[in-house]
């Protein structure tokens, strides 16, 4: 780009007239900032207005985060839920540079199709640091019928190293380990700043919850909020209803210190299609622990082996990525998922994944190459797990029409969100896309699959 | 200060910089909903600084706050690489020029908010302000050479940053 395009876009935004909507957005701004202002509570908790202000930013990195644990092992999925806390935790520390805790997770059920029932027990502890990253170190315990090492506690720790774009998981009774590359967008929201410690209360404030009132955890007058909304989670769930929905349930109560605001406990309970039962605390917090880089740097053993070779890269939120999602599945199954959320999704891949690796002979191929194969096929279609989550966030209204419009459905709607005023983004079922107004899309919507 | 003061203060600093806010930040991000979070963004910057918007200085202040409201919400825009929603379609204008112009425009827009702060301040007072160099020096408390540098190296870092899409 030359000095004179440059300067021409640079005039060109300068001499813009700002739209009358402009005016009366900021004075709407203005008007309930002043009046947020005066409520007789506010002098006490100041911070409550911007904590609002991020939820979709914490909710995106708790999805960011589910996505990270998904990926890294799809047959231990309920280290999911200990990975949204993780994650929203990291978005709250505010003030405070590092933070340490412990939390407990115990998960009963199969969440994937074809894998034998589970049940485990994790424990670990998290440290984070603003300016060096974060890093897990959990033990799991295995029971399942199959499992040969059944009982046998493993251990896992997991680096992220912002510094280098990087998520580094180390097994050490495997003497494997796996990096992960970020994309920007994820990295971006690892390294969200003002990581404040009472994100969570606006967090759940974004749900709808009820306080519980005050109580008292080791000597320490608390608050309790609760939530059974699943829009806690964003939406990365679509199928965990409200507790006692037909499907499951979602509960998450958080204590927090009545004078500080900072989280005391965190206690959650959720099931999900009926089968499957996840339960944790999140406790023993410590902030601003003294913390060297050292702490953050991953130890891998010379002799340890990268798994896969070549490392992973993270799924992009992108609209190109996600239709490259549902071309793989399309091309895999011959219809595309019937729901874009992320677990359904996971879910449904999963189960043709499963029902691949039966066909398979033993010696077809090797650790390495099936795990290359099976994060090929999966990392797109993430991607559009993801992408839907951010839109379900960011109010863009998508609605997903998978069960009903297949390949061959070339004009059908197979997903649809608004990208501006009256005016909405189609992915049509032959995965051309365009963009039509409100009255277009009716139309569209109102011809039924051929 | 008391908080009834400080109230004082701030209604008195928002009605005075309602127009000036709305002007920046909509030229800084022209999108609806990147707009209201970094005037929402601004409006909680202004209270929490509202001590320093006394005085002479408080439009620099203001200044200030505004373009790191506005890199916030550039910043919390994730996974859409400050994708810009288009504006109603001019039917007289082709099409594809129209996105091309919208796209530079909001790639501009995205990489402004990347901007070290003086640069930042002296592009948007330069171009999206038309002020001439000696109020951008006032402004910028420095001289008219100094506001020149900043606003070439602003223009630099955007050609640089700028150079793969055009």
């Amino acid at each position: 780009m030359n000095d004179d395009k440059l300067e021409q876009i640079l005039n060109s935004i300068g001499a813009e007239e700002i739209p009358s909507e402009a005016h009366r957005i900021a004075q709407d701004a203005s008007n309930n900032f002043s009046k947020f202002l005066r409520q007789p509570s506010q002098p006490a908790k100041p911070s409550l207005w911007e904590l609002i202000m991020r939820s979709r930013t914490v909710k995106l990195a708790a999805a960011a985060v589910i996505v990270i644990a998904v990926l890294v092992g799809l047959p231990f999925l309920p280290k999911d839920t200990a990975s949204v806390t993780l994650g929203d935790v990291a978005e709250k520390l505010g003030q405070v540079k590092a933070i340490m805790y412990r939390m407990k997770m115990h998960v009963t059920g199969s969440m994937v199709p074809g894998i034998p029932q589970v049940s485990s027990d994790m424990e670990g502890t998290v440290i984070i640091s603003d300016d060096f990253g974060m890093k897990m170190e959990m033990d799991t315990t295995m029971e399942m019928e199959t499992e040969p090492n059944a009982g046998k506690k493993t251990t896992q720790l997991m680096y992220v190293v912002p510094d280098s774009k990087l998520m580094v998981m180390v097994m050490p009774d495997e003497k494997r380990f796996t990096r992960m590359e970020f994309s920007d967008d994820l990295l971006a929201l690892m390294k969200k700043q003002n990581n404040d410690p009472r994100e969570m209360i606006k967090q759940m404030m974004g749900a709808k919850y009820t306080d519980l009132g005050k109580s008292e955890i080791n000597g320490i007058e608390v608050e309790g909020f609760e939530t059974t909304d699943p829009a806690i989670y964003g939406g990365a769930m679509g199928n965990v209803k409200a507790a006692g929905g037909a499907m499951g349930g979602v509960k998450v109560i958080l204590w927090v210190d009545a004078a500080t605001w900072l989280p005391v406990l965190v206690e959650m309970d959720m099931t999900i299609n009926e089968k499957t039962r996840i339960t944790g605390t999140i406790y023993d917090y410590q902030w601003n622990v003294p913390v060297d880089k050292s702490i953050f740097e991953p130890v891998i053993p010379a002799d340890y082996e990268a798994f896969p070779k070549e490392g992973m890269k993270m799924p992009e939120m992108t609209e190109e990525a996600a239709i490259e999602g549902l071309k793989i599945f399309g091309d895999l199954c011959g219809h595309y998922p019937k729901q874009a959320n992320m677990m359904d999704l996971m879910q449904e891949i999963s189960a043709v994944l499963v029902e691949q690796a039966s066909k398979e002979r033993p010696g077809d191929m090797t650790d390495t190459e099936r795990v290359t194969k099976t994060m090929g096929t999966m990392r797109p279609i993430q991607s559009l797990g993801m992408f839907y989550m951010a839109l379900v966030q960011d109010k863009k209204e998508p609605v997903y029409y998978g069960e009903t419009v297949g390949p061959e459905d070339v004009g059908a709607v197979l997903m649809r969100w608004k990208s501006a005023e009256n005016e909405y983004r189609v992915i049509f079922g032959d995965l051309s896309v365009g963009t039509v107004t409100g009255e277009q899309l009716a139309e569209l919507e109102k011809q039924p699959p051929k | 200060m008391k908080h009834s003061e400080r109230l004082e203060l701030f209604e008195n600093v928002r009605s005075r910089y309602s127009v000036f806010l709305t002007s920046v930040l909509w030229k800084l991000t022209g999108d609806k909903e990147l707009f209201t979070e970094a005037m929402q963004y601004s409006l909680f910057g202004m209270w929490r600084n509202v001590e320093k918007l006394k005085g002479e200085k408080a439009g620099a202040y203001i200044y200030r706050i505004a373009l790191t409201a506005n890199s916030k919400a550039w910043r919390n825009r994730v996974g859409r690489n400050g994708e810009i929603p288009n504006d109603p379609i001019d039917p007289a204008e082709d099409a594809d020029e129209r996105l091309g112009r919208e796209e530079l425009a909001a790639n501009v827009r995205r990489e402004i908010s990347r901007l070290p702060r003086k640069q930042a301040r002296a592009i948007v007072m330069r171009y999206l302000e038309q002020q001439d160099y000696q109020a951008i020096a006032e402004r910028l408390s420095c001289s008219k050479a100094g506001a020149r540098s900043n606003v070439s190296r602003a223009m630099a870092t955007l050609k640089s940053k700028l150079a793969a899409l055009v």
